[in-house]
């Protein structure tokens, strides 16, 4: 056990930090948000300077390819990160064109990325699906959650084989994890700079007790889904392990979007505060492979083999 | 940053449970009842303590010049994980070898440590925290209590209260007001006070939570010999919060709530529960929230095997296990539905321990503030 990060680690973090630091930010993500539009040049820096390869590399394996998802949620990257980070060099054999979108259930609803995706991976139950997107096989969707969103016209992919589909599912509720963490650390530190300074009744608001408390039980759980996810990432991603990561990343989320909401105050509803630019996007996260619900079933049968679920 | 256990732990924890299972009587469940305090688990811990020291158990994280085994506080949370999660066979003496021992190691005299250690290091002492007074809950630097030097002695005056243990107790680690003028943290000093000493005096408040949870120790003129002073006079502030910071996560809450939720989930399994899906997501849940308790838990131990000052995760770590002990204990009166309501069954017995997690150690509303002020930055009212 060690729960600091060792050189390596802090070396690719920086690496990633400062990449992000250049290419990212909220006001890029509102610029793009606004045009609905996916970022193209960050993803194509991420994979040129390796960030893809950590996932397989010898040295390096999910834990560090957690670690810059994590970043990129946190710089608010409009970029399918744990797909192509995370996901992919997990599920597939070979590099699929770029960018990936998943999709699970109904796959006619709003999907992540799928407007401007060039593949799917979708979530069959027993097994997933791989399927190549040429133009026009998917639709814009205008969404005020914070991705660019699209709609498939039609899903036909090719089977992955029995197994593949709680692989797929198995990878991308740690990717969940990792981007509700980092989205949830920068929607908290957005809260908290605010709240140092905007003052009412002549003293700073982060100063009464009631709102301390609240934004102090929010950091509970935020770290407490942050280490779940590391743990998850360094096991290789046990589905008990990554059912409970999600599980508590999705509860941290909902109390952290009510939260720094409601006491960020009307500023935080607005295009020009940028909490929305995080805050959104959690509630898309939670949506995403069937929701809570889904991660504590999950959970349940893998604990304790209850039920019949897929 | 690495997540696995060493070999030689899983061994040891392995080990560990073979000797508990072996060592445990068959009575077991009805003797731990009413908890660690109960007169019957403080007697019996004499014995287990005394077999676990026997093995080098007991106090293998001190260091071997104070009788320990230089083990790692890894090695020790896998012994806390497994008493607690067995309803805590070392009675009050987890307190003893967790902060108790290590804070006599820090500022004790050369006699102290002569005498407590060993006590401590071989099973065969019981001690109670004299900390919280009737005006001193929260806001414990309200203390009252005082103690004024006459001659070789100090005379106390005061009361304490919810002392746990105080039954049973040979010693009590007792904060005091050494500076009747001062005010505050300034002026409190700590006193290692026999608790066969004239003028003392032990009540049981009863109380819902189990018998002989609480008491009241009133203290009359007692005399207590300056020798019992334990680190500079009236600086006993700092040695109070070096304590804390070992207390708060001392008692693995989450892994008896852990426990505690596996076997829910058999009682759900045997009752034709375990397929409703409500009662599968209600089991999730309260899992993720056992498993966060844990994993922050040991993000706090491995600051203390890196030798790293102590931060406000001891808090953080606290908030999560009082929100999974919680969530597990409403659990186990959802599925074993009216059974519950009979005193000393399994999930009256949970629901008990588990009522005082937001109270004990530190309210959860005083670790809320100290993360607020420490791990946020947030500005003082």
């Amino acid at each position: 056990m060690d729960f600091e990060l060792g050189d390596e680690q802090r070396a690719i973090l920086e690496a990633v930090q400062t990449l992000l630091a250049r290419r990212a930010g909220a006001k890029r993500a509102i610029e793009l948000a606004r045009k609905t539009e996916y970022d193209f040049e960050l993803e194509e820096a991420l994979i040129s300077a390796g960030f893809a390869e950590l996932m397989n590399g010898g040295e390096t394996g999910p834990l560090e390819a957690v670690l810059v998802v994590e970043a990129c949620a946190a710089a608010a990257g409009t970029v399918a990160s744990m797909a192509s980070l995370l996901v992919v060099p997990a599920v597939l054999r070979h590099e699929p064109s770029t960018p990936v979108a998943l999709a699970s259930g109904d796959v006619a609803a709003p999907i992540r990325f799928a407007a401007q995706a060039r593949t799917v991976l979708v979530d069959r139950g027993e097994e997933a699906e791989l399927m190549a997107l040429d133009a026009g096989d998917a639709m814009p969707v205008p969404s005020n959650f914070g991705y660019p969103m699209g709609r498939l016209k039609s899903v036909r992919g090719e089977g992955l084989g029995i197994g593949s589909g709680s692989k797929l599912r198995r990878w991308w509720r740690l990717g969940i994890a990792a981007e509700a963490v980092g989205t949830m650390q920068s929607a908290l530190q957005c809260t908290l700079d605010y709240l140092k300074t905007r003052k009412q009744f002549g003293r700073a608001i982060g100063s009464f007790q009631t709102v301390q408390h609240r934004l102090a039980d929010c950091h509970v759980l935020v770290e407490g889904s942050r280490w779940l996810t590391y743990e998850a990432a360094w096991l290789g991603a046990p589905e008990e392990a990554v059912a409970a990561a999600a599980a508590q990343s999705m509860l941290a989320a909902s109390q952290v979007f009510n939260e720094t909401h409601q006491l960020s105050g009307a500023i935080g509803y607005t295009r020009e505060h940028d909490l929305h630019v995080w805050s959104m996007r959690l509630q898309a996260l939670r949506l995403e492979l069937g929701g809570v619900s889904a991660h504590h079933l999950a959970l349940s049968k893998a604990r304790w083999q209850a039920g019949a679920i897929s | 940053m690495e997540f696995g256990w060493s070999e030689e732990d899983r061994r040891y924890r392995r080990e560990l449970i073979a000797f508990v299972e072996e060592a445990l009587p068959e009575t077991w469940s009805e003797l731990s009842a009413d908890g660690p305090g109960s007169d019957a688990q403080a007697e019996f811990s004499y014995e287990f303590a005394g077999k676990l020291a026997e093995r080098g158990w007991l106090t293998q994280h001190w260091p071997s010049e104070y009788g320990g085994g230089d083990a790692t506080a890894w090695r020790h949370i896998v012994l806390s994980e497994e008493m607690w999660a067995r309803g805590e066979p070392r009675g009050p003496q987890y307190m003893n070898v967790n902060w108790i021992g290590p804070t006599i190691m820090q500022y004790g005299t050369e006699e102290q440590k002569a005498h407590h250690l060993p006590l401590i290091s071989s099973g065969q002492v019981l001690w109670c925290q004299g900390f919280s007074e009737p005006e001193a809950g929260s806001d414990l630097v309200a203390l009252r209590t005082l103690a004024l030097r006459d001659g070789d002695d100090y005379v106390v005056n005061g009361s304490k209260i919810w002392t746990s243990y105080a039954n049973n107790a040979q010693y009590c680690f007792l904060l005091v007001r050494t500076d009747p003028e001062s005010q505050r943290h300034r002026g409190i000093s700590v006193l290692l006070m026999p608790m066969d000493l004239p003028g003392i005096e032990v009540r049981e408040i009863p109380a819902v939570v189990g018998d002989r949870y609480f008491h009241e120790v009133f203290l009359t003129d007692v005399r207590v010999p300056i020798g019992c002073l334990l680190g500079p006079e009236h600086e006993g502030w700092s040695i109070v919060s070096y304590a804390l910071q070992y207390e708060r996560v001392g008692a693995p809450r989450y892994a008896r709530a852990a426990k505690t939720l596996d076997e829910i989930a058999e009682h759900a399994r045997e009752r034709g529960l375990l397929d409703d899906l409500r009662i599968q997501e209600r089991l999730g849940e309260a899992r993720a929230l056992c498993e966060a308790a844990r994993v922050l838990t040991y993000r706090v131990v491995d600051q203390r095997a890196h030798g790293l000052p102590p931060t406000p995760d001891s808090n953080v770590a606290r908030v999560a296990g009082t929100r999974a002990d919680r969530a597990i204990a409403e659990l186990a009166l959802q599925v074993h539905g009216a059974d519950a309501l009979e005193y000393g069954g399994f999930a009256d017995k949970n629901f008990r321990m588990a009522m005082t997690a937001g109270v004990a150690v530190g309210t959860t509303e005083i670790q809320l503030g100290l993360i607020a002020s420490r791990a946020l930055g947030l500005p003082k009212g």
